[in-house]
């Protein structure tokens, strides 16, 4: 778990999944969870196009890989064999996204302002959020005339 | 006095005139597929149509006859799927996209695929100036030439023009790779942070910190990957360029900083 101050003026260290979700996941600390992940068929086009851009990283000295939708690592417990290393960090990174895990997926379903499918374009045919959003209402206020 | 065509245009050509639009459901739809025609239908309605087919009638493949030059065509599209527009698009085509693989059988505006999250764009023609914006992920194909500043603060992905480009491409560029098959204007690669830029024509001059970079292995495979997924042809010789890294250091930077980039 993060070490991380959640309250000011203590410095905030990192932000990272495990401390998003309140629970480590288990392809983090499972390398046989993720071995299965077939990236090409995760992606569109006929390579791994946006993964081109993801690589194992590292994270307070944890390797880890970075999760654009919420902003924050994944740090990696198993062993990463080496030569594999950018395979297994994408790996994780889409078994995290197809799993609906990632913080950014899970704030979807109250705040998204359009229909959208909640897994993205990551798992097919997945539930559509955000039909019937409503923009907030303060109590009191009113519309300025222009 | 209208300006020359104004006069025939009947619809708010930015889209903000309908915020109440209703899904126009006129297209032909046969099992996954679908295609419709947005001649007499506004930006929003062509958007609305789009995301009603395949957000919730499990549409997969869509065709747009006669997208008119419209601006802010296929926007905001979060899933796979396959969109064809029949013609050419205005500003700000298919811009926020994440998944979508896009095929415009024509010439598109500025800032087209700006902020593309992933997904496959591309376009038959020219396209015109800050093409790839803040471009994150997946690939952009231009088969014509491409104005200034194409891939300004290029975030990822990969973007490839098969004819020239203006100036300043790669304008503070932070990651990702473009390939200009033809010649470049001045200022190539201004104030990158990071990236690969690769050239194959004559550059008329770098920007501040872009150098030459040395080639590699995986340069050649990445290039000769890309050319054959996109039946590019042979790909030409070509120059790269990275950055010097003389402006700035990461490591000063707050943890937060360095994720912007990522």
């Amino acid at each position: 778990m993060s070490e991380m101050a959640y309250s000011e003026p203590e410095k905030i260290q990192s932000i990272d999944a495990e401390f998003l979700a309140g629970h480590r996941f288990p392809y983090q600390e499972d390398i046989s969870l993720v071995e299965t992940v077939d990236l090409d068929a995760s992606t569109p086009g006929d390579d791994i196009n946006w993964l081109e851009d993801i690589e194992l990283l590292e994270e307070n000295g944890t390797p880890a890989v970075f999760d654009r939708y919420s902003n924050s690592f994944i740090k990696i417990y198993f062993p990463i064999p080496k030569g594999r290393e950018n395979e297994i960090a994408r790996k994780v990174l889409m078994t995290h996204l197809q799993t609906g895990n990632s913080y950014g997926i899970l704030l979807k379903e109250k705040h998204c302002k359009f229909p959208q499918p909640e897994l993205g374009p990551w798992v097919a045919n997945s539930k559509i959020v955000g039909t019937d959003w409503k923009p907030p209402v303060l109590e009191g206020w009113e519309a300025p005339m222009h | 006095m209208a300006a020359v065509g104004e006069q025939a245009i009947s619809y708010d050509a930015r889209g903000l005139s309908e915020p109440d639009a209703a899904v126009p459901e006129i297209s032909e739809i046969d099992g996954t597929s679908a295609e419709f025609d947005a001649h007499d239908l506004s930006t929003r309605q062509i958007n609305l149509e789009l995301r009603w087919l395949i957000n919730e009638q499990g549409v997969t493949d869509v065709t747009v006859r006669n997208p008119g030059s419209k601006h802010s065509l296929g926007v905001g599209l979060l899933t796979r799927c396959k969109i064809t527009f029949d013609g050419s698009l205005g500003y700000f085509g298919c811009g926020i996209i994440d998944g979508p693989e896009v095929h415009i059988k024509g010439r598109v505006g500025w800032s087209a695929c700006e902020n593309m999250m992933s997904g496959v764009v591309v376009i038959d023609s020219n396209a015109g100036s800050l093409t790839g914006a803040a471009f994150r992920g997946g690939d952009l194909v231009i088969k014509g030439r491409v104005g200034a500043r194409t891939g300004i603060d290029q975030k990822g992905g990969t973007i490839i023009v098969m004819g020239s480009a203006g100036s300043m491409n790669g304008f503070m560029m932070q990651r990702g790779r473009q390939i200009i098959c033809g010649d470049v204007g001045h200022g190539l690669g201004d104030s990158m942070y990071d990236g690969t830029i690769y050239v194959g024509g004559k550059v008329r001059s770098l920007g501040i910190d872009c150098v030459p970079g040395e080639w590699t292995d995986a340069d050649t495979e990445f290039i000769e990957r890309k050319f054959r997924i996109y039946d590019l042809g042979a790909p030409p010789e070509l120059q790269k360029f990275v950055c010097g890294k003389k402006l700035y250091n990461y490591d000063n930077l707050e943890p937060s900083e360095r994720k912007l980039v990522l």
